[in-house]
């Protein structure tokens, strides 16, 4: 990885907290109610492909570890309402010959009221 | 669902259990958004050094979440969710959620806790999250 990509934001897309995936979501860990903590990655998930692909960033996905995740709500998640997904790579450092990469995301409303703050860090192994 | 008066320092949550399979991995893998075939393709896990496919971090951490919300009486009560993977979860072993009331901040309304999830695996205890936190919103 390059660690001259820190710093880089990637812009707001929109992602829709769907119901029928909430649904799924819900079902695969046995919630009977609401939108559960974790879903917020799947936000995080919706802009990974474009940093992935951004070869100023030179990730090899395939090396990729998921090392640690964070959440801070200042609501909870609302079933239907849409969102503006903004990530900022907040740091990429070099650690024994594995990078790791910590993804800063913020899930906002249209007004840029900030809903959740996720913050995953990625792991790249060392290559061979 | 805990409100402040019920809640002390020390008190244990309730254990989770689940026993982990390929299907619900997978079932993960397609609502989450992540379909890395190291949690879905044997041949492509062995390669990476494991037995066989592991479980996403976020499948151990979703199953902690459930975990706290249970106690804290729904998703919507969480405020603040960390964790750090330490451990893979293979296919088939049982992956244990608990935790522990570290502090109540009666002023903001909150319980902090510790909380972890457990595998027996070998005669030992292993990790897969050892030192994680949540803050939960509590009953008036």
């Amino acid at each position: 990885m390059n660690a001259a990509a820190a710093g880089k934001t990637y812009p707001g897309s929109t992602f829709v907290v769907d119901p029928r995936r909430v649904g799924a979501f819900r079902a695969v860990f046995d919630e009977d109610t609401g939108v559960p903590a974790t879903f917020a990655t799947a936000a995080e998930f919706s802009m990974i492909p474009e940093i992935v692909a951004d070869p100023e960033v030179g990730i090899d996905f395939t090396r990729v570890l998921h090392g640690g995740q964070e959440y801070a709500f200042e609501r909870p998640l609302r079933e239907g309402e849409s969102l503006t997904v903004e990530s900022t790579i907040e740091s990429i450092k070099g650690f024994g010959g594995n990078s790791i990469l910590v993804l800063v995301t913020r899930l906002a409303e249209p007004s840029g009221v900030v809903v959740c703050t996720a913050r995953s860090t990625l792991i790249e192994r060392a290559a061979g | 669902m805990p409100s402040i008066g019920d809640v002390s320092e020390r008190m244990e949550l309730p254990v989770h259990a689940r026993v982990v399979t390929a299907e619900d991995v997978r079932t993960y893998g397609d609502t989450g958004g992540d379909r890395n075939p190291l949690h879905r393709d044997d041949d492509v896990a062995r390669a990476a050094g494991f037995p066989g496919i592991i479980a996403h971090g976020m499948f151990t951490m979703g199953h902690l979440s459930a975990a706290v919300s249970r106690w804290a009486g729904g998703p919507d009560r969480i405020t603040r969710l960390a964790a750090q993977f330490r451990a893979p979860v293979f296919m088939g072993e049982e992956i244990v959620a608990g935790g522990r009331v570290k502090a109540v901040d009666v002023e903001r309304g909150v319980a902090l806790l510790e909380c972890w999830v457990s595998v027996e695996r070998d005669g030992r205890t292993e990790w897969p999250i050892k030192r994680g936190e949540a803050e939960v919103l509590l009953d008036a």
